[in-house]
């Protein structure tokens, strides 16, 4: 056998190595979802959009993005790679549960339960997550994907993670990359809307200042609420039980430090490892398609038909309400459990009109309400499509 | 009374609705069922000793895992204990909606899962509970003697039985194509109207049960209880009670305020002003010059 000269040696393994990198693997899609990650990352840091969701989102989609030679153990649709390990719980609907448990011991449901009312709103702003299930289906979406789309009209991404990791693994990195865009994107789509249905006299409404809660009920509340809505939705469970429980470690008062734990360290890890390998499930071969951009569509969508349905709910609801016990409309759009965002967003607005009239605290009742609500939305959806 | 007629009823129904729905049915040995049987098998299934042997399928129609290990197989009603299948067997647990076969070939030496009777000779097969008295399942084989034809339930654990287009042991009986609940759900309702006005009226039912139940124990919350005491007294002793005043949350914050400023004016003026206070020490023996040291040396 002939000895091949150093030279040549070197040519060849550095020719296979750059057979290798990404650069000879790289293709339009690459670049173009590398440059979506980058545009997340700067309205995080720029705009501070989200950060906490859209800077782990848009690195993921930078890491998913990097072309590589297919074999290696290193994308995360590769079994057996580090990134694989990871987006497991994201397959196996681990984390967004885990997210709930931290947002049970961060909210207080003291606005819902001072005015059980306001619980309504939350059940009403759920029309979005149907409205979209039933455009999907027109536009040629499968149930399963219609249901998985529709979620996203919720506006919660751990639930839309959830439960299209259920009905949809193949169009998850779509879904919760265009459900938390569109929670990005709350304090621009919901403002018009809110004008539009909204007269000035309404908008100026003042509402009754929600009374105190005693420990008592505030601890009552997620065992109450546990059991009222899971004995019906018992598909919800993942979601509402791990809610309500980090709920009453907060309210109990006697687990400070399982609930520091919940709503601290553990939720900040799971929101790495969700933001992250959802971010890099978003690889080009497979986020690229058609189906895409149908999705994008129809979120944009079902957060219109979200707030509207919310909106108007409490225009409805007014015309059984005696005057002094009406509610501002401008609460309506925060039934979408965007949390906090669009309870900002109607405090922002009401603000426009009269700058005395705080809205914040009245909103927080149908945005919390909005969490519990899109929760029992996705376990009904999940009993009738999984 | 502590509860009104009204609040009354709702805290009944509520009761009542939460007692109904907690009955549940066990799930266990009891979902086991027989879900098909070959009899006459000369070139079908084979089993672990290469042997065209009669087999028969039991299905596990329960949501958790059941362990067959411990109950009786038969094919004699008098005599229901005839087989007993192996405790402690890991191969004997059947997985939620799964399937076990054993054979039913009077080899039992063979393994646990050869029975000692035969299917050929046999006119019926039965599966008895652990205690060997409550009958799981049985079925007659009168009709089953087709040679390499299953008789079984034409769907899994579904009620009617008859000779199957293929053989399928440990595997569904339907072999026709499988249509997804999501598939089923698209069919009747195409357009998603139906899906949103169910979905919808779950999630109001739902909230609305949480909103009802909070709204009455706020009512409960805000009963003030020495109140009615006091009318009780009042009424008692003919003296009328006083009006209840309420303050909004303005008006109190407000009054709070006031309080607080009141309260740190109070020592504005007073910085300046010098006090002189007697100052006084209680007698103790511990420190008492009485028993001092110097009083033993004098």
């Amino acid at each position: 056998m002939e000895h091949q000269s150093f030279l040549g040696f070197i040519t060849d393994h550095l020719g296979q190595f750059l057979g290798y990198t990404a650069f000879a693997n790289m293709t339009v899609g690459h670049l173009i979802m590398i440059a979506i990650g980058l545009i997340f990352i700067y309205l995080a840091i720029a705009k501070e959009y989200e950060p906490m969701l859209l800077v782990p989102i848009g690195f993921g989609i930078l890491v998913g993005n990097i072309a590589f030679f297919p074999g290696l153990k290193v994308g995360i649709y590769e079994s057996g790679s580090v990134l694989n390990y990871l987006y497991f719980g994201v397959l196996q609907g681990v984390y967004p549960p885990l997210i709930f448990l931290g947002i049970g011991a961060m909210t207080d449901f003291s606005a819902l339960i001072s005015n059980p009312k306001l619980i309504l709103i939350g059940a009403a702003a759920q029309l979005g997550i149907f409205g979209a299930y039933a455009l999907a289906l027109a536009l040629g979406f499968s149930p399963s994907e219609a249901g998985a789309i529709g979620i996203i009209g919720g506006a919660d991404g751990p639930t839309a993670i959830f439960l299209s990791s259920k009905l949809a693994p193949d169009l998850m990195g779509a879904i919760a990359i265009s459900a938390y865009s569109y929670m990005a994107l709350v304090p621009v789509i919901q403002p018009p809307i809110m004008r539009l249905l909204t007269s000035k006299k309404e908008r100026l409404i003042r509402m009754k200042p929600p009374r105190a809660v005693s420990k008592r009920e505030k601890a009552i509340f997620p065992i109450a609420g546990l059991l009222l809505t899971c004995f019906i939705v018992p598909t919800g469970l993942p979601l509402l039980g791990m809610l309500f429980f980090g709920n009453l470690l907060k309210e109990s008062g006697v687990t400070k430090r399982l609930a520091d734990t919940a709503k601290g360290p553990l939720i900040d890890i799971v929101t790495i490892l969700i933001g992250l390998t959802v971010g890099a499930s978003t690889q080009a071969t497979t986020f690229l398609t058609a189906k895409s951009v149908g999705i994008f569509a129809l979120g944009a969508a079902s957060f219109v038909v979200a707030t509207t349905g919310g909106v108007l709910f409490v225009k409805f609801l007014n015309l059984f309400l005696k005057e002094g016990n009406k509610i501002n409309p401008l609460i309506g759009n925060a039934g979408v459990s965007a949390v906090p965002d669009s309870a900002r967003v109607s405090q922002v607005v009401g603000l426009e009109y009269d700058k005395t009239n705080h809205l914040l605290m009245h909103a927080m009742g149908p945005n919390v309400a909005g969490v519990i609500g899109s929760a029992v939305a996705a376990g009904i959806l999940l009993s009738f499509l999984f | 009374m502590l509860f009104k007629g009204k609040l009354k009823v709702q805290l009944l129904l509520c009761g009542a609705l939460l007692c109904l729905t907690t009955i549940v049915k066990a799930q266990s040995t009891m979902d086991l069922r027989i879900n098909e049987i070959l009899v006459v098998n000369q070139s079908n299934y084979i089993d672990d000793f290469g042997q065209h042997s009669p087999w028969i399928e039991f299905f596990n129609s329960a949501y958790n895992t059941v362990d067959m290990g411990g109950l009786y197989l038969t094919n004699d009603l008098d005599n229901p204990t005839m087989y007993q299948i192996a405790k402690g067997n890991p191969t004997t647990k059947i997985a939620p909606q799964n399937y076990l076969v054993f054979w039913g070939d009077n080899q039992s030496t063979r393994g646990i899962r050869h029975l000692n009777f035969d299917l050929r000779t046999s006119k019926l097969v039965a599966l008895f509970d652990a205690n060997g008295r409550t009958l799981i399942d049985v079925v007659t084989l009168d009709q089953a003697h087709r040679t390499d034809t299953t008789f079984g339930r034409l769907n899994d654990g579904g009620a009617t039985w008859g000779f199957l287009d293929k053989s399928t042991p440990g595997a569904n009986n339907n072999t026709k194509t499988v249509i997804t609940s999501a598939e089923k759900f698209g069919m009747v309702d195409p357009t998603g109207i139906g899906m949103a006005v169910i979905a919808m009226s779950v999630v109001f039912s739902a909230l609305a049960l949480l909103y009802g139940f909070f709204k009455n124990v706020a009512k409960l919350y805000t009963i003030d209880y020495s109140r009615l005491f006091a009318r009780k007294k009042a009424s008692a002793t003919e003296k009328p009670a006083d009006s209840p005043v309420e303050h909004t949350g303005e008006v109190n914050a407000a009054i709070a305020m006031a309080l607080h400023l009141y309260r740190n004016q109070l020592h504005d003026n007073e910085n300046t002003v010098l006090t002189i206070r007697k100052v006084s020490r209680t007698y103790s023996p511990w420190s008492s010059k009485i028993y001092g040291v110097l009083n033993n040396s004098r």
